[in-house]
């Protein structure tokens, strides 16, 4: 008598789970039917929510705004350094529907992932009324199913730094450099088990030609030579000392400082390291140069930096929007090129004296952009890229032969493409 | 539920007691609230995970899901890095434990000897415990950082390899997890055992030195066996603690390198991945590997709730 | 409360007043010969105990009076000490908002789980009733949920009824999690308390609840402070629900501050940061643990002992 009034209870709270469960469904509709932000406005309060302000250039650009816009007042919402928690804190709010985040600082890796969510707002109009003021690869990371959702912040593609009191130049392919990087004092670069190593290792693949993504997205191709071939050329560097053990604790940041503290020979990094570099113990002895090549090949970068996007959620989408619009203005994009080393998105500023001046690779900095290669564009890119770092770093540790990395890679590729 | 029975039952006998009214009306007040609280907090919950478990949500499509049996939990027993998370939170779980009730035992038998400095040491040995867990993660891995820790210093000028990155590799990383878990738990346990030696009556060392016995016999044959409920409550409470470890493997090494534990990796797929309907599987596994663990607790250590339930 | 020999500090087992007799017996323990051997080992073995707990938290406030490129060596004392750390932390909002969401969060849970554990407690210790270990061992068996496994479903509750990020959305489940322990400590605490106090109480006249109100509780002080300490520890650092369920300088707490924190410099990781705000949170900690290290250690061993 006692014991089925307990069982009542709990097949009740059961019962509710399940109840509560369905309409949850219901209320979610489907992404596609995005709301559309096409009205600035520069008014009201707007959250920026991005990672972290290493430079002080995004409190600059705030500062410039808010002044400009006595109605408005934006306000910076650091995230973590990592991009990897940034993307868990933006995903958790957007789950939670939080209104904190007005306009997010999203890495242009995750457009698909959050445009299927239905997590952003469609800025196709936005983008098509600035006409040719972008670069194009930069607009094409904003793209997912035709639509515009986000606007092109600011870019990136890789450099390899060098101390020029120990080689002359950089070599002009890897495996040079991995030669001289092993006569001196090692190259250093974002190894460890995260977004950075898939970077990384895909700037040798796309050199030597490959690929892990099929052109329309729908099939895995990293078993392949090109993939193996780079696998087995990063393991090897780590082997035979030319990268040191300990690259595959690294990140931007560690790597960063291992090569400012003068305990490498060759770095590769994006290019917010050049500033930061010209104020270290090392700012007269290092120098940057274009990106090697593999396997005979030209150097091939991979796309990377940050776009702008407008939560779904958001109570003020027409001041973001403004001010998406202010911090894309060629004179905002300056600033954040001279004082933070962050490649601008607009084609002109790069043309400009000031920034020739910050950036002295400014040129090579824009065709490095205009040729870079995205990384696989699907929703599952998270996926992707774990199974593509997962692998890697395997490999690099010596735990998988350069074959078995791929073909597991190859593996779970395919399955996250299956994802439900 | 207990309240239920409790008004049904009114005036009933069980083995030759009758139960006042009042007290069980009162009885039944006093406990609604806590009762309540846990209902909605622990057993609502987890009924929803178990149901979450045998569901899968579209990582791709907002909002679609569809009732997914048992596939869950077939995908993890064929993950790998399912396996992996258990041996590791197992591996962790049996050394951490032994070694902190191996130093904490040390640390006890010390503190109970060394007369003198029983009141600094019992306050220095509270300051691991006072400290954050977070807090504490994040130190060792300063400590331990490449380049700028103190630790691979000191470790190398005593012929501990210079050339293990200690973070970055599997089995070092463990064990620098294992270092800050003992760290910050030894002492502890220290304490727990510290109060079970003291009860321990002089005479009976007194007798068997009379008889003879050495101090490894004394230790052996009246310590252990008398310090054994101590030393019981101690384990269970650090092996169930160990088991659900989080805090630790997510601030100093994300996981990586072998350390991902199973609360680490439910997770991650619940949050990094996404996949509610798997993420959801692993923590009710997870949920059901420590509940067996205490069970054997409840079994073992039963008596002592049971005297707290006595009448009395 | 006076039995032969002093007061009974429960769960420590040791009367006080007895330190001299112990003492003495300590010294015979030792035997005559080669004193000077085992004094030796145990202040060796003082002094490590001694290094070993305390040296990582040395280390932490050495980091955290560096700044700049000090932060990049690992000198054991920082070589141009500064305070320069502690007074940005504070000015740094998110870091002063999370202070004050764990001090409500944490005081609130505490006080909240006193009372209703407290409650509980009396029940269980006193009034009888059918199943009562049943009910215990469920109340105990919760303690023991690992917080993953409720983790996604409350996240989900939450959102759905609006608590996300809030401080009462932490609250609830904290309260749910401290309970357990503080019937525990609460209820063995109420059983030591003899039983004819109350009783006489009741035939004056008093109903129940009067006898629990004054008579029980004042005796169960010390108990309640212990629970309410370990209470406070517990939820002051709790780290998973409390990453899980916020996200924003409303609700979340320290831990999650101090895991996240991108530091107010301009620069690279805020080792010092980092390092000042984990001592200005631990020092509260310490002070607490070095007033009440008697309390703590009864908590931490009623029912150890009884065993």
């Amino acid at each position: 008598m006692k014991t089925p009034r307990f069982m009542a209870v709990l097949v009740a709270m059961v019962a509710l789970a399940i109840a509560g469960c369905g309409s949850d469904d219901s209320d979610e509709g489907a992404a596609p039917d995005a709301e559309k932000a096409t009205q600035a406005k520069a008014s009201g309060n707007v959250t920026w929510c991005i990672g972290k302000d290493t430079t002080g250039a995004f409190g600059t650009v705030i500062d410039n705004f808010n002044k400009a816009n006595p109605n408005a007042n934006v306000k910076l919402l650091e995230l973590p350094e990592d991009a990897g928690e940034q993307r868990r804190l933006q995903v958790q709010r957007l789950q939670a529907k939080s209104t904190e985040c007005d306009l997010l600082g999203t890495d242009v890796i995750w457009t698909a992932e959050y445009a299927a969510q239905g997590w952003l707002l469609d800025v196709s109009d936005f983008i098509s009324q600035s006409g040719d003021k972008f670069i194009p690869s930069t607009v094409d990371t904003t793209e997912f199913e035709g639509k515009n959702w986000a606007v092109p912040f600011n870019s990136n593609a890789g450099f390899i730094y060098y101390r020029t009191d120990q080689v002359d130049q950089a070599p002009d392919n890897w495996e040079d450099l991995y030669k001289e990087a092993e006569e001196n004092d090692g190259v250093v670069y974002q190894g460890f088990r995260y977004e950075g190593l898939t970077v990384n290792f895909l700037e040798l693949v796309y050199s030597a030609g490959g690929s892990v993504l099929s052109e329309d997205g729908k099939e895995a191709t990293a078993d392949s030579q090109e993939v193996k071939d780079a696998l087995t050329f990063m393991a090897d560097g780590v082997k035979n000392g030319a990268a040191p053990k300990a690259v595959t604790t690294y990140k931007e940041e560690e790597s960063r400082r291992a090569f400012e503290s003068g305990n490498a020979t060759f770095m590769r990094n994006w290019p917010y390291a050049y500033a930061l570099g010209k104020d270290s113990k090392i700012a007269d002895n290092f120098d940057i140069a274009t990106f090697p090549g593999f396997a005979g090949n030209e150097g091939a970068g991979v796309l990377g930096g940050y776009n702008l996007a407008i939560s779904a959620y958001s109570k003020n989408p027409e001041g973001s929007l403004a001010f998406a619009e202010f911090a894309t203005d060629p004179e905002q994009q300056k600033l954040m090129a001279t004082e933070a080393s962050l490649p601008p998105t607009v084609t002109e500023t790069y043309d400009d004296p000031a920034v020739k001046k910050a950036m002295p690779f400014a040129e090579e900095l824009r065709s490095a952009i205009e040729q870079a290669q995205p990384r696989p564009v699907s929703p599952v890119y998270p996926q992707i890229s774990e199974a593509i770092f997962n692998n890697v770093y395997a490999a690099l540790q010596g735990e998988m032969s350069s074959d078995e990395a791929a073909s597991k890679m190859n593996e779970e590729i395919q399955k996250a493409l299956e994802t439900f | 539920m207990e309240a239920a029975t409790a008004k049904l039952g009114r005036g009933r006998k069980k083995r030759g007691k009758t139960y006042g009214s009042e007290e069980r009306r009162l009885a039944a007040l006093l406990l609604t609230p806590a009762m309540a609280v846990i209902a909605l907090v622990a057993a609502y919950p987890i009924g929803y995970a178990i149901w979450l478990s045998l569901t899968e949500y579209s990582v791709r499509v907002p909002g679609k899901w569809r009732f997914a049996g048992f596939d869950n939990y077939t995908e993890a027993f064929g993950s790998s890095e399912f396996w992996d998370a258990v041996k590791n939170t197992f591996v962790f779980t049996g050394i951490s434990v032994t070694l902190e009730l191996a130093i904490g035992l040390g640390m006890a038998i010390a503190m109970h000897e060394a007369f003198k400095g029983r009141g600094l040491l019992r306050t220095v040995v509270l300051v691991p415990w006072a400290v954050l867990t977070v807090v504490s993660a994040i130190t060792w891995r300063t400590l331990f950082e490449p380049n700028l820790g103190l630790a691979p210093q000191i470790l190398e000028a005593i012929g501990i390899g210079g050339d293990i990155v200690w973070l970055g590799q599997e089995g070092y990383a463990m064990a620098v997890m294992i270092l800050a878990d003992v760290w910050k738990t030894a002492p502890f346990m220290a304490l727990l055992l510290l109060a079970g030696l003291q009860v321990i009556p002089d005479d009976v060392y007194d007798a068997a030195k009379v008889d003879g016995a050495t101090t490894w016999q004394r230790f052996r044959r009246i310590t252990i066996p008398l310090l054994m409920p101590a030393i019981l409550v101690a384990l269970i409470f650090r092996t169930l603690d160990a088991l659900r470890i989080f805090d630790l493997p997510y601030v100093l090494t994300g996981g990586s390198n072998g350390t991902t534990t199973l609360s680490l990796i439910a997770h991650q797929e619940l949050t990094a991945n996404r996949l509610i309907g798997y993420g959801s599987a692993l923590s009710v596994l997870t949920f059901i590997i420590v509940m067996a663990v205490s069970f054997i607790y409840i079994r073992t250590v039963g008596g002592n709730i049971r005297s707290l339930a006595e009448e009395g | 409360m006076e039995a032969s020999g002093g007061v009974v500090t429960p769960g420590t087992g040791v009367r006080e007043g007895e330190k001299e007799r112990e003492e003495a017996r300590a010294v015979a323990r030792r035997g005559p010969r080669r004193n000077w051997v085992r004094p030796l080992f145990m202040w060796i073995a003082v002094v490590f105990i001694c290094v070993f707990c305390l040296f990582p938290f040395y280390w932490l406030i050495n980091v955290s009076l560096k700044t700049g490129s000090d932060l990049a060596s690992s000198d054991i004392f920082p070589p141009n000490p500064t305070l320069d750390n502690y007074s940005s932390i504070f000015k740094n909002d998110n870091f002063t908002a999370a202070l004050k969401n764990s001090v409500i969060i944490t005081t609130v849970t505490t006080i909240l789980a006193l009372i209703v554990g407290a409650f509980a407690a009396y029940a269980l210790a006193r009034l009888r009733f059918r199943r009562k270990f049943l009910l215990l061992a469920i109340i105990l068996s919760i303690s023991t949920f690992p917080a993953i496994a409720i983790a996604a479903p409350i996240f989900k509750l939450w959102t759905d009824i609006g608590i996300y990020d809030t401080r009462i959305g932490l609250i609830i489940p904290y309260l749910t999690f401290a309970l357990p322990l503080a019937i525990y400590i609460l209820t063995s605490f109420f059983k030591e308390i003899p039983k004819e106090l109350e009783e006489a109480a009741l035939v004056d006249g008093a109903t129940y609840f009067q006898a629990f109100r004054k008579v029980v509780l004042p005796l169960a002080a010390p108990g309640l402070v212990t629970a309410g300490l370990l209470t406070a520890f517990f939820v002051w650092n709790e780290f998973l629900l409390a990453v899980t369920l916020t996200s924003s300088p409303d609700a979340f707490t320290v831990p999650v501050s101090v895991a996240n924190f991108t530091g107010s410099q301009k620069f690279e990781v805020p080792l010092g940061t980092i390092s000042a705000a984990s001592v200005v949170i631990t020092i509260p900690l310490v002070l607490l643990v070095i007033i009440f290290q008697k309390r703590i250690v009864a908590g931490m061993t009623a029912g150890a002992v009884k065993g």
